[in-house]
């Protein structure tokens, strides 16, 4: 298990009502989970709970067992845990530090220690995996929201992480642009076997890539599994995409549409499928 | 963009200046500095001027130099002026050198940052000695720096859609209106840095007291050549120092 | 008195920068239309609707709000007909309380002290706030400064109303409660102006959508019209609705006709139509 975490409470330091309340969570290399929920569940604290930024950051009051990858943030620091747990955050502008992508991708292996020819090498490496040949040298100010969101991804995942961390990544971006973001970190799960885990409110964007949903609520973890049954059961809080709506009525009236569809155009295979091999199994 | 501050911002170009490392193109306006210090001739200070505005020009520069120039004017004028009448027996060279002395310091920088950017600067601090944390803070306000100019256009923008006339009344007036640009710009830019803060520490920064460096400054034949020049240039006023009456 | 609410003719605009933002913009948006604007980012949304009330003044052409020239008129005294929520409601926050904010637009405007009072009460009820009244405006979740945002500008009553992507960010249940202000808008009869990505959002509430591409308009039409042609939103990188998209495919495999933007009970019942008719 990458991380495991068994009856977590957390409070801010200035706060009275704990944002974690009793949550269990286990996640395992090679699955790609969406962390959702209303805001203020609590989700963006669990992402820093998994990366060391509470307490170390943060302060407050943790409590429960936590394991990422063999540390417990309380007692590791912050940029030990950034060795295992890559964080990519909401607004590119934010996290890119530089004048250029080249150098931004770079620095989080300078902070590590890592020998320049080394870092040389896997820059490289990352930049031919992603793309960025044409944009190596543009500063963040150049770049469009997408690629800068790409190479936020870039420069942490340059630092190879088990777990990479994505709180609310699309926010800023067009649908067109947001997909692409998921959809490449559908590549680096399947590619090197990590672990990711997406805070997404936008439901229809996400759920083709993920494995897992886990659904939050007022701190604690109230849905973990199947991403369709998660969300039917709690749409009242995370909405109901249409195509789940569709799917559900139609399996209830005895189609046969088989897995719950990632995409508008797999459900209508689906329907085609059942409707011609009407009275099969 | 025109701003008063455009000549102290990097723009990217490929010239000359551009390939020089950046310890020798400091090198080289440190000495203008210098020149421009130890002289008291009205004609080298404008000599010196002129050298640093060719320098701009020969590094396709002129048109980011230039509205600075202009904004700079007032301000060279009201040094002269000053001079002229706070300083009692002051002859009118003196102002006037005091004028340009100020006009060929402010080039020579202008020239730098022009020609050299906010990383490149970083890295020869760090590899000067000077701990990542501080090259940081430098690197970081440099780039920061047209995210903050949005800004304020943007909070701007919707204080005046709130019906709010900032420009109205008189000075003191006008003055207490800026308050209101102020105080979600300053909590807008500290939680800005808070962010920032995190995504710092989720690069791992700080897991070492001497992290690496992709990059490596080396000086090349001609940096050592441009360096020798400077020199040559800072000595020059020594040389050229007339019997000119010495300023009060 | 003009007959549109507001009216772009061959709106040019050009940063100081040199960057072209809008090239040639041609719209007109009647009184009590609910427009969407939308397109990728960067197509110049923003940089048009800043125009609407009169944060910037074209480069060449004119913009009218409601026959008048925007170029004659200070944004303060524009703002007072047209209404603008930006999209970050950290950059609109100017006072010290939650009463205060949304006071301020009509302190500005020089409304009567009774007017203010009865107004700041009914929006903050409105929008859920008022238990908030007297805290200060930063400690309020982002959802609820959002309202506040909106609160302020709603409750000064301005003709046109034009939000900055409102949805943004937003979670399913605060998306739902900026629906229901939409159509508490409509039901006041407001010209809107909506910039939004969120094609979803822009189906329930919208009569047009104006869709743009680097600083152009490439269409102008009813969601229905808009949201059903897949090529003409891929080049705003746009898609269609889940069920526009579920419909297209169900059209080609010949299982329904699509008409119009479909609800899911119709699809529903197409299907179930062929899997009992036969």
């Amino acid at each position: 298990m990458l991380a495991d975490l068994e009856g977590v409470t957390y409070r801010y330091p200035s706060s009275s009502t704990p944002a974690l309340v009793d949550v269990t969570l286990g996640v395992r290399q090679g699955e790609y989970i969406l962390l959702a929920g209303p805001s203020g569940c609590g989700k963006s604290t669990l992402a820093r709970v998994l990366n060391g930024l509470i307490p170390n950051f943060y302060g407050g009051v943790l409590e429960g067992r936590i394991v990422v990858d063999g540390k417990d943030p309380r007692e590791t620091p912050t940029y030990v845990m950034a060795m295992s747990v890559g964080f990519v955050f909401q607004n590119p502008e934010n996290q890119l530090f530089f004048s250029s992508v080249e150098r931004e991708i770079a620095f989080g292996l300078e902070n590590l220690g890592v020998p320049p020819e080394e870092i040389r090498e896997r820059v490289e490496r990352v930049i031919a995996e992603y793309g960025l040949e044409d944009i190596r040298h543009l500063a963040p100010s150049e770049l469009s929201g997408g690629q800068k969101q790409k190479v936020a991804i870039a420069s942490v995942m340059a630092m190879e992480p088990k777990l990479l961390i994505l709180d609310e990544p699309t926010a800023n971006l067009d649908p067109f642009s947001a997909v692409k973001v998921l959809g490449l970190v559908r590549r680096e799960v399947d590619a090197r076997n990590i672990a990711a885990i997406v805070i997404e409110h936008r439901l229809e964007l996400v759920l083709p890539y993920v494995d897992r949903v886990v659904v939050m609520d007022k701190g604690r973890v109230v849905g973990d599994g199947d991403p369709y049954s998660v969300v039917v059961e709690h749409a009242h809080v995370v909405g109901l995409p249409s195509i789940f709506d569709v799917y559900r009525r139609l399996r209830a009236r005895g189609l046969e549409l088989g897995a719950w569809p990632r995409t508008p155009e797999e459900l209508a295979s689906r329907i085609e499928s059942a409707l011609m091999g009407r009275g099969g199994e | 963009m025109s701003s008063p501050l455009q000549a102290f911002k990097y723009v990217k170009k490929d010239t000359f200046m551009d390939s020089l490392d950046p310890r020798s193109k400091f090198a080289l306006s440190i000495s203008l500095l210098l020149a421009s210090l130890l002289s008291n001739s009205v004609t080298v200070q404008l000599a010196l001027f002129a050298t640093a505005a060719a320098l701009i020009a020969a590094a396709k520069r002129a048109s980011q130099w230039l509205p600075t120039l202009k904004a700079l004017t007032p301000l060279v004028l009201l040094i002269f002026a000053a001079n002229l009448v706070f300083t009692p027996g002051m002859p009118l060279r003196g102002a006037a050198l005091m004028a340009l002395r100020f006009l060929a310091v402010t080039t020579a920088f202008s020239l730098f940052f022009l020609t050299t950017t906010p990383d490149d600067i970083a890295l020869a601090l760090e590899q000067s000695g000077v701990p990542r944390e501080y090259t940081l803070m430098l690197t970081m306000s440099l780039r920061f720096v047209p995210t903050l100019a949005d800004d304020v256009e943007t909070v701007t923008a919707a204080l005046l859609s709130r019906g709010f006339q900032l420009d109205r009344g008189n000075l003191l007036q006008r003055a207490r209106n800026y308050v209101y640009l102020l105080v979600p710009l300053i909590v807008y830019e500290v939680r800005r840095s808070l962010m920032i803060a995190e995504a710092l520490e989720s690069r791992a920064f700080g897991a070492t007291k001497h992290p690496t460096s992709l990059y490596k400054l080396s000086l090349r034949p001609v940096d050592y050549a441009v360096i020798l020049v400077s020199a040559i240039v800072a000595a020059t006023p020594l040389l050229v120092n007339t019997a000119t009456p010495q300023l009060p | 008195m003009g007959r549109y609410a507001i009216e772009a003719v061959e709106l040019h605009y050009r940063y100081p920068s040199g960057y072209e933002a809008l090239r040639g913009i041609n719209l007109a948006v009647s009184k009590g239309e609910f427009v969407a604007i939308m397109g990728e980012n960067g197509s110049g949304k923003t940089t048009l609707i800043k125009h609407f009330n009169g944060v910037l003044k074209p480069t060449s052409g004119k913009v009218l709000v409601d026959g008048v020239d925007t170029r004659n008129v200070p944004v303060s005294k524009l703002s007072r007909r047209v209404g603008v929520v930006f999209q970050n409601p950290d950059h609109q926050l100017f006072s010290e309380t939650v009463w205060d904010e949304v006071a301020f637009p009509m302190r500005n405007f020089g409304f009567p002290d009774d007017v203010v009072k009865e107004r700041v009460e009914r929006y903050l009820r409105l929008m859920g706030l008022y238990e908030y009244r007297e805290r200060s405006p930063y400690l309020l979740s982002l959802g609820e400064r959002k309202r506040l945002t909106i609160a302020a500008v709603l409750a000064y009553d301005p003709e046109i109303v034009v939000l900055d992507e409102p949805t943004a960010g937003q979670d399913y249940i605060q998306k739902e409660h900026i629906s229901g202000l939409m159509n508490l808008l409509r039901t006041m009869e407001k010209t809107v102006v909506v910039v939004t990505h969120d094609v979803e959002f822009v189906v329930e509430h919208v009569d047009r959508i104006i869709l743009m591409s680097r600083g152009r308009v490439v269409a102008s039409a009813p969601p229905g019209e808009l949201l059903t042609n897949p090529r003409v939103l891929a080049s705003a990188r746009l898609m269609p609705p889940q069920l526009v998209r579920l419909a297209i495919q169900l059209e080609k495999k010949g299982i329904l006709r699509l008409d119009g933007i479909p609800e899911a009970s119709q699809i529903v019942e197409a299907v179930l139509k062929r899997w009992t008719g036969g």
